[in-house]
């Protein structure tokens, strides 16, 4: 099917365009060679054959051709690993080449390292003799061994390529000399394609960006230490003490309070879960997880500091999010308002807790201090954490299940909308009808744009007594994105585990209209790619 | 005290100018962003491939502050004029590759949509000048 596409190719151009009577009988003539392949075929194979098989023939399928066709360029051949193309103009042909090797880049991205699939290419202009399915001649041989010599994900070229576009294309070339190649008695000279020609700076600058980055975090360090000790150091225990209520914080004694305070305040009322109609009812009352919580920090006394200290140690001190411990249920997750969320499906949630509030820049930098996070944070402490990724908030989860030695995780979607309902099965948790000022969407609220994010917990909460579940932030959950709830489990178990391209986020975001506050509204976006208002909330399993 | 305030202000300047290094990238005046497929007034039945083209100027995945590259944003039926002093809408009708995907599975409800292509830099804001295609018009029967 291939070769015979690429035979239909030539004879086309051999009888067609390109030069009547001479060329029908003469199969030589002058071109931009491409050749291509795969660095480490033979090891991607061997990790995977029959993914890395399916991966490169569909990259050839919808990259190499394409990219191919639209620099009017022309497939002669694919090998297993590699492919060769033919251009009339060898400007067309390193644009080809940078483009197939830029997009690689972006299609590697979401893959871990050992699965990359790196393309090596060589350019070379040269006379060459075309037959059906084929090209021979030195300039393919030449070709094929700059290609031999190019790193994994460049471009190399030849002295005649270079001396053709070097004032045509916008691009760096760094003269790597001449080459004595295999098989051919003159050496070559050989350029590296750098896609643009601030690249040579580049690599100077951003080792510059890199020491000014580092100079100022020093900077920022010194600066906070010296606040720190000005303001805070003569009032001492009292400061602390007087920013533990606004930030909803238990700093102090980190081991018992939390279960407690929850538990003696909405025990008496005892009410059901499933009594959507009065939103006092406070139904997340779960006695029983509620100890084993309590058990379990018991158990690692020597994780957080102990209360007798945090005099000596204050930064020591390990925060953890306000939770809410919920009683489990079954209720109806999806809607008839969106394809995106039909068909509407019962699910039955096991207990679980859930963060009152969306993460906050503080909580965030706390992991980003102890290097678990790759992503520092600029902005309020008590602003929810925004523009992180699925994966961001992977890491975040991760340090903190292990700095608590608690199972913290990201709630799985169905979680997410089991608590968003807060036992509710209107479109929005106060009623069928948007109100304004319920939750911060675009134009619901008096806030200007300038100071968003605003901060966690600004607005009412819902029957369960979670914060900015709707509007706000974006908000990451557990799931692999699906169009829809055709298969989706029943279970309030995360749909998808592990590897996939892009996760579901909830909540809408202060950038939305009211349309997304609603707690069946859903959408997915790339895993590794951050956005300014995509952030999370965690949940912790008893 | 002065000194303290010192250190204060250099803090806020240093954040100032991590504020300013957001805006938009320059972007070459020959850049060009197409639709490879689908052509304006193609009637289509049910879901499509969208492939998007881009001349002159690299694909990247979102994050990465490559010259000269970007990654792909799909505009369905989106009427407001671009802000190119924000960051790209995200919803449903604001359609983000930031993996630097240069095709995508679309599907539409029957009827006249309206598709354009906006190329965002690292940060997701539009180039300057912004880098669209031309807005076409698909019928889905």
């Amino acid at each position: 099917m291939e070769t015979e596409r690429a035979m239909g190719e030539l004879r086309d151009f051999k009888s067609g365009k390109s030069g009547k009577p001479p060329r029908e009988t003469s199969p030589r003539r002058l071109a931009a060679i491409i050749a291509g392949d795969i660095a480490g075929y033979s090891r991607l194979m061997e990790i995977d054959e029959e993914g890395t098989h399916g991966r490169v023939k569909r990259i050839e399928r919808s990259l190499i051709e394409p990219s191919i066709a639209e620099h009017h360029g022309r497939l002669v051949k694919t090998t297993g690993d590699g492919f060769i193309a033919i251009f009339d103009s060898p400007v067309e042909a390193v644009r080809c080449g940078i483009v197939i090797q830029q997009q690689m880049v972006g299609r590697n991205a979401s893959l871990p390292r050992q699965h990359w699939i790196e393309y090596r290419i060589g350019i070379n202009l040269g006379d060459v003799i075309i037959e059906a399915g084929d090209v021979y001649g030195d300039g393919v041989n030449i070709a094929s061994r700059l290609e031999g010599i190019a790193d994994p994900g460049q471009v190399y070229i030849s002295g005649g390529i270079y001396e053709q576009i070097k004032h045509k294309l916008v691009c760096g070339y760094e003269s790597l000399g001449d080459r004595k190649v295999k098989n051919i008695t003159d050496p070559v000279s050989v350029y590296r394609v750098l896609p643009d020609p601030a690249a040579f700076r580049r690599t100077r600058k951003r080792r510059e960006h890199i020491l000014i980055l580092l100079l100022s975090f020093v900077l920022l360090v010194i600066a906070s230490g010296a606040l720190w000790y000005v303001f805070w150091q003569p009032h001492g225990k009292l400061g602390r003490q007087a920013s533990a209520p606004v930030s909803l914080e238990m700093p102090k004694v980190p081991s018992s309070p939390p279960p407690t305070a929850k538990q003696a305040a909405p025990l008496p009322q005892l009410s059901t879960p499933a009594a959507p109609a009065t939103p006092q009812a406070a139904p997340q009352v779960q006695p029983v997880p509620s100890v084993a919580p309590a058990a379990k920090q018991a158990a690692p006394p020597t994780q957080a500091a102990s209360p007798a200290t945090p005099a000596t140690q204050p930064t020591s001190v390990m925060r953890e999010p306000e939770m809410k411990i919920l009683r489990g249920g079954s209720f109806t997750m999806g809607s008839n308002d969106d394809v995106t969320e039909k068909p509407a499906h019962q699910v039955t949630i096991k207990p679980f807790a859930i963060s009152q509030y969306p993460i906050s820049v503080r909580e965030w930098n706390e992991c980003a201090a102890a290097k678990a996070c790759a992503f520092v944070a600029i902005g309020k402490d008590d602003a929810p954490i925004t523009n992180i990724s699925w994966s961001d908030a992977k890491q975040f989860v991760a340090w903190l299940a292990g700095a608590t030695r608690k199972a913290y995780r990201l709630p799985s979607e169905a979680e997410w909308e089991y608590a968003a309902r807060a036992g509710t099965q209107t479109r929005y948790w106060w009623g069928d009808q948007f109100q304004s000022g319920m939750a911060n969407c675009k134009n619901c609220t008096d806030i200007a744009a300038a100071e968003q994010p605003i901060k966690v917990g600004s607005f009412k909460p819902n029957p369960f007594g979670l914060y900015d579940m709707g509007g706000g932030v974006d908000q990451w959950v557990e799931d692999c994105w699906h169009k829809n709830y055709l298969g989706a489990p029943a279970d309030g178990a995360a749909w998808g585990e592990g590897e996939c391209p892009s996760h579901v986020i909830r909540s809408g975001s202060w950038k939305n209209d009211a349309q997304y506050v609603r707690p069946s509204n859903r959408d997915g976006y790339d895993t590794h790619v951050r956005y300014p208002t995509h952030g999370f909330r965690v949940a912790l399993s008893p | 005290m002065k000194i303290s305030r010192l250190i204060a202000l250099s803090v806020v300047l240093t954040c100032l100018s991590f504020a300013a290094y957001a805006q938009g990238k320059p972007a070459p005046k020959d850049a060009l962003l197409y639709f490879v497929w689908p052509q304006n007034g193609t009637t289509i039945k049910g879901g499509f491939w969208c492939r998007f083209g881009l001349r002159n100027m690299g694909v990247t995945h979102a994050g990465d502050n490559f010259k000269n590259s970007g990654h792909h944003h799909l505009l369905v039926d989106v009427n407001e004029p671009l802000d190119p002093n924000e960051p790209i809408p995200q919803d449903k009708s604001h359609l983000h590759f930031g993996a630097g995907q240069t095709e995508a599975r679309i599907e539409l409800p029957p009827g006249n949509h309206t598709l354009q292509l906006v190329l965002g830099d690292a940060d997701h804001y539009p180039f300057n000048p912004p880098v669209v295609s031309q807005k076409i018009t698909v019928r889905i029967k």
